[in-house]
């Protein structure tokens, strides 16, 4: 199956091409984690900045408010406001979980996982960092124009992202590093398809992949399909900004001829929606196998999970326009996308229901990342329910664009990205860096974490029920809003205890990676390929192409012989 | 192995180009054409001419002369497709449509604008391909083929191109 791709490339010896331009897999993993981490914090602040002025508006932001702030003595005005959750929901989306998720679980867990010395195109995986580095680049320079970074939401509408609704340089070099990105994410996402097709070990079937890989490869199918129709859709909005084309400029803010502005939003969500998947798929496939590992169990239906995740690939492509129910849309369209989107909860309800199967009577062990992922089946449980709420038009069109719809994203695309992300990081950072993180503090962290987050987001749930805006920089100024005021200073304390939880996981972070126990090889008894090689794998991973014998969760099997609860995937398949 | 992954950066263009079209057609139809069709007509000529002679360069590609030959021939016709753009677009121009006069020119513009900026890609690769016939042997084929590939993506796109927007 290797096609010759498979050779072991020499090791790397100068400080350049170890770190820097590095083509091994591992180490762009690594690249792409800090690049995540550093942008999660950065989009955290803004997200607690956010918070702090609809907790307490008109009041200065402690501490770094009058070094942030200077002009307005530390309050954050109404324009930074705008420009905070513009910023935050794209650093958030494409800065922050993508490089975690997809770079850096991608790039580590693909070629050891499917038991491959490398990527198909080590190159490429090179340039898609760098593309992806400097993509951000752009974005943050954009910080330091004199009229600011984009305002105009992450979603980008046009009028409010033309020339007419945000003059300046921060909506085109906006647009400039969602392009780049996308030409990041289109080189990856080739790869990993790849990858996964050519080069996986003798005798790996597809389904013998461990789910995550199941998880990151649907992730991958559908970031090189529609991440492109992005990219089409911001090079228009480069072109009418930079070149005075009117793609999407009509009525009194088109000097002349007329485009459409809403056909910005058919393109951004023709994209957009995939992109959610794109972005829980990972974390669906991360959750999938942590929960068998940890409950010594195999993953219940795991090729029910497997073709239902691959189900809902299929259909979330046919479902965007029910982002738009409320663009004058006909109601023959809005039935067809409500009823689509109301199927795909037929596929989520069946691997949902296949994680509940797997942990049911398990032997579980209660390590961090097993306390992650039940955390990921709590959140994504509650975010998948309230989507019924939205994608249903009669109540769409009330709850459309109330601080509802931020609750749902939120449980669903970050609540259950982020803490399936922390679970990946617990479970293969021994891996990764070869020692074992703070176990305690790990703990801690899980449960500031959970509580903090599940304040937040369900206060936001309910302060969208009680009709907030999303996007209103004081919505107290409405008489009927004043009585929301004590819940949200509640979700802003939430939002600063979770917060405040994340830095015991960056000490935790720190520390483990200098002063750590040392890793053995197989520290969670897991029987997937990348355990069976020293923590961290040398630098070709496998001495000899490992030839697979067995699923990935096979556990718990009364005739074993090797003293083991498990079996290597490697080893024959030993009949229960 | 360093190059072949280099190639596939192009074949990653492709597809990504090859979703841009289809969303492309969600675009409202135009109005009437006051444009003339001779340089496009001309590019159409020469772009297909050259994917016919890059089409050689792989079928014949056991004589490393003749497969120089061929591959000189599409290099000069793809120049020369750019070359015909660009005049159509100062054409364009003169007749008094600016890229800012309204919905149709945006297209007009901008469609052949991205299409060239991968021509221009595409004769990069050619160039480069024409180095690499010089120097190396190693995977010849797939680097052939890829590039091929490419080559006629480009002419096919400007091809539907040329249909949509100025015939039909």
């Amino acid at each position: 199956m290797s096609g010759g791709y498979n050779e072991i490339h020499p090791e790397p010896t100068t400080f350049w091409s170890k770190y820097i331009i590095s083509f091994d897999h591992k180490v762009i993993a690594k690249q792409f984690l800090w690049y995540g981490i550093f942008f999660l914090g950065l989009g955290g602040l803004m997200a607690l900045l956010i918070r702090w002025t609809l907790a307490y508006p008109g009041v200065p932001v402690p501490v770094i408010g009058s070094i942030l702030f200077p002009n307005s003595a530390g309050v954050v005005p109404p324009d930074t406001y705008a420009m905070l959750f513009t910023m935050h929901g794209t650093i958030m989306i494409f800065y922050a979980i993508t490089p975690i998720l997809i770079g850096a679980f991608g790039n580590y867990c693909i070629p050891l996982m499917i038991g491959a010395r490398d990527m198909a195109f080590p190159m490429l995986n090179m340039l898609s960092f760098w593309f992806a580095f400097l993509s951000g680049a752009v974005l943050l320079a954009s910080f330091g124009l004199p009229l600011g970074a984009a305002a105009g939401g992450w979603t980008s509408y046009p009028t409010l992202s033309t020339l007419v609704g945000q003059p300046g340089l921060g909506q085109t070099l906006w647009s400039l590093a969602i392009f780049l990105f996308g030409v990041s994410s289109t080189m990856g996402a080739v790869n990993y398809v790849t990858t996964v097709i050519t080069l996986r070990a003798p005798g790996m079937g597809y389904f013998d992949m461990p789910l995550t890989i199941w998880g990151l490869w649907l992730t991958a199918i559908l970031n090189a399909i529609f991440v492109p129709v992005l990219c089409a859709g911001v090079i228009l909005l480069m072109l009418d900004r930079v070149f005075g084309t009117t793609f999407f400029l009509a009525g009194a803010s088109a000097t002349s001829g007329s485009g459409d502005p809403v056909l910005f939003q058919h393109v951004f969500w023709i994209f957009g929606h995939p992109e959610v998947y794109i972005l829980i798929l990972p974390a669906w496939g991360i959750v999938s196998d942590l929960l068998s590992f940890f409950s010594r169990k195999p993953a219940f239906g795991a090729k029910a999970t497997a073709l239902s995740m691959t189900a809902v690939t299929i259909l979330s492509t046919l479902v965007y326009g029910h982002h738009m129910f409320t663009t004058q849309m006909s109601p023959l369209l809005t039935q067809s996308f409500m009823t689509l989107t109301m199927t795909i909860s037929i596929p989520s309800a069946i691997f949902f229901a296949n994680w509940l199967g797997t942990i049911w009577k398990g032997s579980i062990r209660f390590d961090s990342p097993m306390l992650f992922s039940l955390g990921v089946v709590f959140v994504f449980g509650l975010g998948g329910l309230t989507g019924l709420h939205l994608g249903t038009v009669t109540t769409d069109l009330y709850l459309h664009d109330t601080y509802f719809v931020v609750g749902h994203f939120h449980y669903t695309m970050a609540a259950s990205v982020l803490l399936g992300g922390f679970a990946g990081i617990y479970f293969w950072f021994p891996k990764m860096f070869g020692r074992m993180m703070n176990e305690l503090m790990a703990k801690i962290h899980f449960w500031g974490t959970m509580i903090g987050l599940n304040g937040v987001f369900f206060g936001m749930l309910m302060v969208g029920y009680g009709g907030m805006h999303r996007r209103i920089y004081n919505p107290f100024i409405y008489e009927s809003l004043q009585r929301l005021i004590p819940i949200n200073t509640f979700i802003t304390t939430s939002a600063i205890v979770m917060g405040a939880f994340q830095i015991i996981f960056v000490i935790n972070f720190l520390y483990s990676l200098k002063k750590g126990p040392k890793a053995p090889n197989n520290p969670w008894d897991v029987g997937t390929l990348e355990w069976t090689i020293p923590s961290p794998p040398v630098h070709h991973n496998y001495d000899v192409i490992p030839v697979v014998k067995c699923g990935p969760h096979e556990f718990g099997n009364p005739n074993l012989t090797t003293g083991r609860d498990f079996q290597y995937q490697t080893e024959d398949l030993v009949k229960a | 192995m360093v190059l072949i992954s280099g190639t596939m950066l192009f074949a990653t263009l492709l597809m990504g180009y090859a979703v841009y079209r289809t969303s492309a057609p969600t675009w409202p139809p135009a109005g009437t054409l006051p444009v003339k069709l001779v340089f496009p007509l001309l590019s159409t000529v020469s772009i297909l001419l050259s994917s016919f002679f890059m089409h050689k360069v792989r079928t014949e590609f056991e004589d490393l002369k003749k497969a120089k030959l061929n591959l000189d021939t599409t290099l000069v016709l793809g120049f020369l497709f750019m070359g015909l753009q660009t005049l159509f677009w100062s054409e364009l121009r003169n007749s008094g449509l600016l890229v800012g006069s309204g919905i149709f020119s945006s297209i007009l513009y901008g469609f052949t604008w991205i299409h060239a900026a991968h021509v221009v890609m595409g004769l990069l690769s050619l160039l480069w391909l024409r180095f690499v016939l010089k120097v190396e042997t190693r995977n010849l084929d797939v680097k052939v083929l890829n590039v091929e590939k490419f080559w006629h993506f480009l002419g096919i796109i400007w091809s539907i191109m040329f249909l949509t927007l100025f015939i039909l």
